[in-house]
């Protein structure tokens, strides 16, 4: 199969995959308790107000007409509308969603960093301290939860030290022009190097909770991949041809241990995204991960769905690009 | 000499910069500006700052005060309300504010039928121009506390040039009061400046930033490093007592309207027996709850109206462990034969004490030696389902009024449409009959008298037991000045100023 074909494959293939994931989470909600007119009205409006709103959202219509009114929007690319605040749900992930994005990338550059070069000395170092010392960083950031670690760096540099904020993304002072609703990349075309720098700090704590978390994951796959690489005839000739260890290791061993590495990375990336919803809720981040969980609390049906079949969606697009990436990089990969 | 220049004019602006910006730092969320359908507190708290109403109150009190409004008369049957509109106010484009805006408003929440507009739609049959500034209401029946709605922001006009006629708004409406917002990114921060068009008297600081929190600790923390200048809902009453300590913060504590009481579900046994509620009454203790949870920062409440509001009677009698053991031998319990409860919280919906406050309910309940009580609890929006069904006998509520009058701390509770929504399906026709009383009454001795027998019904049938009385608080650095917790829950940003 070539390379396109699969990729059409994979498209169409996804359809039906989002479209169970959807009609899971649809029903799913209707059976759980928890109303959306109630969550917000219950307690203060009268009965007749009640009844009058879930009217208006179409709740009291049968749950298998509701279900075709909602999937036939999806389908014409309409999320709805979220009950709580009355926004296009669409529109409510485009505002949330850079935020989400800005502190994947953070994290990811910080648990590449870490997994990278951490995970290739260990390897160089096979059953030394350092490579021990990697093993049990591993299993104790993999075995740690993130809100956890969040919360202990919170205590330690926010509270205690006070060197950087505890939430937020932009202190309340510092004014910047939002542009891609990435901030540094905004500070940076804005020139605003006081915002840049604020940025940087807000984000440092956040990034550095999920990124850790995740390096102990990308650390063990690049030592035991880098390890196995270090065995190989190749390797052997290059020490025998007398190169630098620094060469061997980075451009020979790592470089070939990389592939398969890249492949886990892309889907990481994706899982990054999840992972960012308890970080999120600990430092205060408006993002896509606390925007779940304040709909969750609320019941806001469109919303919780719009922001799962984005999610789903994003997993779908990043899969297949890291599809095409290792197929390009890797001249072994065939479809 | 040149670098002196360079610090010295980077500390003018920085000065100039502190001067004219208060940060304000909060947990709570807006979830609308359009007040068609806002209908929670901290939507409402940015509308009167941005929006001139109707009518006011009086600053620190609860009397209302002419403001968009410059005077009204009330027919004879009290059906007719004819209000004089000022004839100087205008939104921020210019556009005047005139009987037309009213009507266009009134009309507008009336016809899309938001959260809020049950308040007006239940009593205005409807609205008229007479000219160009007066403007008419028509209700469907008499309505004492009528002018007392026109004081929430459901009631405040909006300008039609940039208002939509048939959907919510979902942008910030068009200022008419002291300040416009001139930035707004949901749930992270909203920014107000001076409104150059208001008529009004000019805001002491020209720019509010309003910054949204996640967590009370977050809060506090940025409180106390700075960051915003005073922190405006929600700090836990721990934080408030430690924050009573710290140097240079001052905690301001005020009155609040809010109540939380008990309900019980009189439809559901063992509460539909009489003398399992007044033994619950007996047993309560108020003092507990609020000694040990909120650290004093709340009052122990005899009656559904709040403390301090005209017609308030401590109709609720006293704790009373005796008398309450003699009520439970009366029903047939004993130590040996226990009256078994449920009891029922929601953990987070009223902040991070609700789990502590059913544990002293539980304690002082199981205190008769009679009672056993297990504690069960659900998200708020299940918890709702729950006590709209009648699942739940015996659980906690809270209330914030709509307006200020009694009547909103009876109708609601006591009326047989109001007692459904609120699960304790209570219905007494000679107590709905007083209350109509009260609302048809435009003489405040006699609603006085009425809501007073109404008051002594109640605690004698006991649907809901009250439990104790919020307090509205507020912590600031030293420097900031005009700070006024009133008892309207107005918190009226353009008094606030650095000295």
């Amino acid at each position: 199969m070539s390379l396109k074909s699969y990729i059409i494959t994979r498209v169409i293939l996804a359809i039906p995959m989002i479209f169970i994931l959807l009609v899971m989470i649809f029903f799913i909600l209707r059976i759980i308790p928890g109303d959306p007119v109630l969550a917000i009205l219950g307690g203060k409006a009268p009965l007749e107000v009640i009844e009058a709103k879930r009217h208006e959202l179409g709740l009291d219509k049968p749950v298998i007409v509701q279900f075709f009114d909602y999937i036939g929007n999806v389908f014409r690319g309409d999320l709805g509308v979220s009950t709580l605040t009355n926004r296009p749900v669409w529109d409510e992930i485009k505002d949330r969603f850079p935020a989400t994005l800005e502190l994947t990338i953070f994290s990811f550059i910080i648990a590449l960093l870490i997994g990278l070069f951490y995970g290739a000395e260990a390897a160089w170092r096979k059953d030394k301290s350092l490579d021990i010392s990697a093993r049990v960083y591993s299993i104790l950031l993999y075995a740690i939860p993130v809100f956890w670690l969040g919360l202990m760096l919170q205590l330690l540099f926010g509270v205690y030290l006070r060197w950087f904020p505890v939430g937020g993304r932009l202190s309340p002072r510092v004014s910047l022009d939002i542009k891609t609703g990435l901030l540094i990349l905004d500070s940076v075309l804005n020139w605003n190097w006081e915002a840049f720098s604020d940025v940087l700090k807000h984000l440092l704590l956040p990034g550095l909770t999920l990124g850790l978390v995740i390096s102990s994951i990308f650390l063990r796959m690049v030592r035991n991949n880098t390890v196995l690489m270090l065995s190989k005839d190749f390797v052997k000739a290059a020490k025998a041809r007398g190169l630098k260890s620094r060469v061997i290791l980075y451009g020979h061993a790592v470089k070939n241990a990389f592939v398969p590495i890249f492949t886990i990375m892309g889907m990481q990336f994706a899982l990054l995204l999840a992972g960012a919803v308890l970080t999120e809720t600990t430092f205060s981040w408006p993002g896509i991960g606390s925007y779940l969980v304040l709909k969750i609390k609320y019941r806001d049906f469109p919303a919780i769905q719009g922001t799962i079949v984005f999610f789903a969606m994003f997993v779908v697009v990043i899969s297949i690009v890291i599809d095409i990436v290792n197929a390009l990089v890797d001249p072994r990969v065939r479809y | 000499m040149k670098k002196l220049l360079v610090i010295l004019g980077l500390l003018l602006v920085a000065f100039s910069f502190a001067s004219s910006v208060i940060v304000v730092g909060t947990t709570d969320k807006i979830r609308t500006l359009d007040p068609a359908n806002c209908y929670d507190y901290f939507s409402s708290n940015i509308l009167q700052n941005v929006l001139a109403g109707p009518v006011d109150y009086e600053v620190g009190t609860a009397n209302i005060k002419p403001w968009l409004f410059e005077k009204w008369d009330v027919s004879s049957d009290g059906l007719v309300y004819t209000f004089y509109i000022r004839k100087d106010a205008y939104f921020e484009d210019g556009t005047q504010i005139d009987a037309n805006i009213f009507k266009f408003s009134f009309d507008r929440v009336m016809r899309l039928n938001g959260d809020p507009a049950f308040l007006l739609s239940d009593v205005v049959e409807k609205t008229e121009v007479v000219d160009k500034f007066t403007f008419k209401v028509h209700l469907k029946s008499k309505f004492s506390a009528f002018v007392s709605i026109l004081g929430y922001t459901v009631a405040f006009p909006v300008n039609p040039k940039v208002t939509p006629e048939d959907r919510f708004s979902d942008i910030a409406p068009s200022a008419s009061g002291p300040y416009r917002i001139s930035e707004w990114i949901r749930d992270v921060r909203i920014v107000l400046e001076e409104n150059p068009k208001y008529f009004g008297p000019k805001p002491k600081t020209k720019k509010i930033i309003i910054q949204f929190y996640e967590n009370s600790q977050q809060l506090r923390l940025a409180l106390e490093t700075g960051e915003i200048d005073i922190a405006y809902r929600h700090l836990d009453p721990r934080d408030i007592l430690d924050l009573q300590n710290v140097s240079g913060i001052k905690v301001y504590l005020g009155a609040s309207p809010q109540i939380r009481y008990l309900v019980l579900n009189v439809k559901q046994k063992p509460f539909d027996n009489p003398l399992v509620r007044q033994a619950v009454a007996l047993s309560v203790d108020r003092s507990a709850i609020v000694k040990d949870i909120f650290v004093d920062l709340a009052k122990p409440l005899y009656s559904m109206i709040p403390a301090g509001m005209w017609s308030h009677e401590d109709v609720f009698p006293k704790r009373d462990l005796q008398a309450a053991k003699e009520i439970l031998k009366i029903a047939g319990y004993s130590e040996k034969n226990p009256l078994v409860i449920d009891l029922w919280y929601t953990p987070s919906h009223y902040g991070t004490t609700e789990a502590d406050v059913a544990q002293v309910l539980k304690s002082s309940l199981e205190e008769t030696g009679m009672i056993r009580v297990n504690i069960k609890y659900a998200e708020w929006s299940t918890y709702v389902e729950y006590f709209l069904n009648g699942t739940m006998g015996l659980f906690l509520l809270g209330w914030y009024p709509d307006y200020l009058d009694p009547d909103d701390y009876l109708w609601p509770f006591l009326s047989v449409s109001g007692a459904k929504s609120l699960g304790s399906f209570y219905e007494n026709q000679i107590v709905e009959d007083l209350m109509v009383a009260g609302r048809a009454a435009t003489n405040q001795e006699s609603r006085e008298m009425i809501y007073k027998l109404v008051q002594n019904y109640h605690a004698a049938e006991m649907p809901y037991i009250p439990l104790w009385q919020g307090s509205a608080d507020c912590e600031a650095h030293d420097y900031i000045k005009g700070i006024i917790l009133e008892p309207t829950q107005i918190f009226r940003y353009y008094l606030l100023e650095r000295k």
